[in-house]
């Protein structure tokens, strides 16, 4: 169980503030999938950062399983990372100069899986992602579709609980955007772990239980949150968010 | 991240920018030489030393002088100093040849009354004429006082106890075997040899005074030589080895007891300023191996305005030549190396700047500070320890190519080797150039662990 509450986030101080983020509450059950939809500004990657622990927000909590992130020391929330959640990035971030092999294999070498692990773990997630002939092959010389499953077998070696993609498409074409995505699917169906999507693909956002559309960070409106009940508060009818200035980087 | 990985990942990431690596390393193989080759030549030199003192002199004998510029004690020779009977030529510390203050006899009976010296034993050494044997060519030999310290490698025949060779007999290095006609070292011992010995000019003074009258060309003069000199007849009692830790000049001396030498030596000197004055002597100290001791007597030499060196005192001061000639080397070593500590920080900035994006997914996996941070010292110290191993292979691997080239070319007789390399000495240098490295490292390393994941990530 995933939840935010009351997240508000504000870069720079009292003329210049920008109010990223102003009281975001979301409840995500275990095992499902959501999408954060919202165009470029909106607020959505700044939620995902502090939904990951990544980012601190300027207020309110993010609670994993009912733990606070904010509460957790630089070591715990590390140590967290590690064995918790993962990541899957647009532009892929997997290292061109190593092979597919020891891309997935850092993710184990920082949670300090033991060595004779770590070989079953990592052929798992390859095999997983359908790169088991890849092994010793450098992930430079992948295409960007193998790449995309190259960081999601990284993502998933650990056995995460959350996996947050940031537009997990957006540099594909959609043929391999679409294979990217069923992938994505299956392994929340067989690993029960919960994804969150970042995206401003609506297409892909209508195949997540949960649809969450963020504007002007606020969340302005939500799909199939029926059992999570999150509160989209009545703030929304008395809009007290501080004028923002200037664009969202 | 266990340390085990951190250094696999770092050597990894090396590899990756194999060129930039390489080229810092080189910066600091280049120190590394110099100081492995600095290293191996003060152990090579030193060792020599050592060996030439071990196997030469005794150490329970103090070296006794009358004349202070001896042991290198140069401020007496530059003002004029007054004439007394003792003086006779010699060579200085410095290697002039000049008038210099001799041990004579009354000297060595001064020397014989300090408490603790049991015998005063003079350095002597003899340019003979030459050597020869019937029907054999002449050679030019040298002869010295053999001293009971001397430990020659005998071919054949035998030395007495306590270093007594016998009267008239002399050991006989072996270059002069076959020249004289020898079959053997064997077939030499307890023949006889001809040495024949210039008179000095007052000793032959009638002879020549006689002769010197019909002295018109070369060849009277040649015979007027030939009759101003004496011939003794040697037997040997034992064929040396060509000695290898010899005191240079001194391998084909030929070695005689003491009195033997003594009587060829009055024979050349008698009548000069040199006869029966040495320039210097040794007194064997009754317990000298014991430091104390030894202190003792030559604290009570110089009361009597001997200079006096003790034999370690010799080595010392050779040795610290040594030490100075190799502080010089060693100092230009380490300003190489400080200028490629300013490479490997560049180097490591520049790496941490390439692999922003790296180091932000590393965190965002949950990498902790103080792991990237030494993953980056970690990479530093593979780029000292590159270096350090390739600079001191190429040093020792060329020390060992050059090393009988050297040893030939500086005489060093075989067996010796200038350049001496103790893998436990290079171990510490390559960890000193590891240390040096992550200390290099380390603002690069710290700018690593420092970065924000999410602005890491964002790079592009």
């Amino acid at each position: 169980m995933l939840e935010a509450k009351n997240i508000t986030k504000t870069y720079g101080k009292d003329e210049s503030a920008f109010t990223a983020l102003y009281k975001v509450n979301l409840l995500l059950p275990e095992g499902t999938t959501a999408a954060v939809i919202g165009k470029s500004g909106s607020g959505k990657s700044t939620l995902m950062h502090i939904m990951s622990g990544l980012d601190h927000p300027t207020e309110g909590t993010v609670l994993v399983d009912g733990k606070s992130l904010q509460s957790m020391k630089q070591r715990e929330m590390d140590a967290f990372r590690s064995q918790k959640m993962s990541f899957i990035f647009q532009a892929f971030f997997v290292e061109a100069n190593q092979t597919c092999y020891q891309n997935v294999m850092l993710p184990l070498e920082i949670a300090k899986v033991g060595r004779r692990d770590r070989k079953k773990h990592v052929l798992e997630a390859l095999t997983a992602v359908g790169l088991e002939d890849k092994v010793n092959v450098l992930a430079g010389n992948l295409s960007g579709g193998q790449k995309q499953r190259l960081a999601i077998a990284r993502a998933i070696v650990n056995k995460p609980k959350l996996i947050f993609a940031d537009e997990p498409t957006g540099n594909l074409d959609s043929t391999t955007g679409d294979i990217i995505i069923k992938l994505l699917f299956e392994l929340n169906r067989k690993l029960g772990c919960t994804l969150v999507i970042v995206t401003h693909d609506p297409e892909l956002a209508e195949r997540c239980k949960i649809q969450v559309h963020m504007k002007d960070g606020e969340i302005s409106q939500t799909f199939g949150l029926d059992e999570a009940k999150t509160k989209v508060k009545d703030k929304k009818t008395t809009k007290t968010a501080p004028k923002r200035k200037g664009g969202k980087k | 991240m266990i340390l085990r990985d951190q250094i696999a990942r770092s050597g990894r990431n090396l590899r990756n920018a194999k060129a930039r690596t390489l080229l810092t390393a080189a910066a600091i193989a280049v120190g590394t030489f110099a100081l492995t080759l600095t290293l191996a030549a003060s152990n090579g030199a030193t060792a020599f030393v050592n060996k030439i003192i071990a196997e030469n002199f005794d150490p329970a004998e103090l070296i006794v002088a009358r004349d202070k510029t001896i042991f290198g004690n140069a401020g007496d020779a530059t003002k004029p100093r007054e004439y007394d009977p003792s003086f006779g030529t010699g060579v200085s510390n410095s290697g002039a040849t000049t008038q210099i203050k001799r041990v004579t006899d009354e000297d060595i009976t001064l020397i014989k009354r300090v408490a603790n010296v049991i015998n005063v034993r003079e350095d002597i050494t003899v340019n003979l004429r030459y050597i020869t044997r019937e029907d054999q060519k002449r050679f030019v030999a040298s002869l010295a006082a053999f001293s009971p310290a001397q430990k020659p490698t005998l071919l054949a025949g035998k030395i007495g106890e306590g270093g007594i060779i016998g009267k008239n007999a002399v050991l006989l290095p072996e270059g002069y075997v076959k020249a004289l006609g020898f079959k053997s070292a064997d077939d030499a011992i307890g023949k006889e040899i001809t040495a024949s010995v210039t008179k000095s000019l007052a000793s032959g003074a009638a002879d020549i005074a006689a002769l010197g009258a019909g002295v018109n060309s070369p060849a009277d003069l040649a015979k007027l030589s030939e009759q101003a000199s004496v011939e003794r007849t040697l037997k040997i009692a034992a064929v040396t080895k060509k000695p290898t830790t010899a005191q240079p000049g001194t391998e084909l001396y030929l070695y005689a007891d003491a009195a033997t030498a003594r009587e060829l030596n009055d024979i050349t000197t008698q009548g000069t300023s040199n006869y029966r004055k040495y320039t210097y002597v040794f007194a064997k100290v009754k317990g000298g191996e014991n430091e104390a001791t030894l202190k003792a007597a030559q604290e009570e030499l110089k009361k009597k305005g001997f200079a006096v060196q003790s034999v370690k005192e010799a080595q010392e001061f050779l040795t610290s030549i040594i030490a100075i000639l190799q502080g010089i080397v060693a100092a230009f070593a380490a300003i190489a190396i400080i200028a490629s500590v300013f490479g490997i920080v560049n180097t490591m900035y520049i790496s941490v700047l390439q692999r922003t994006r790296e180091i932000g997914l590393m965190k965002a996996l949950g990498m902790r500070k103080r792991d990237i941070g030494r993953l980056f010292r970690f990479e530093a110290a593979w780029i000292g320890f590159i270096g350090g191993i390739v600079g001191s292979l190429i040093a020792v691997g060329l020390g060992y190519a050059l090393n009988p080239w050297i040893t030939k070319s500086l005489d060093l007789g075989t067996g010796n080797a200038l350049l001496i390399f103790k893998p436990f000495e290079i171990a510490q240098l390559v960890v000193a150039l590891m240390i040096v490295s992550i200390l290099a490292g380390w603002l690069p390393s710290r700018k690593a662990a420092k970065l924000d994941p999410i602005e890491a990530l964002r790079t592009e």
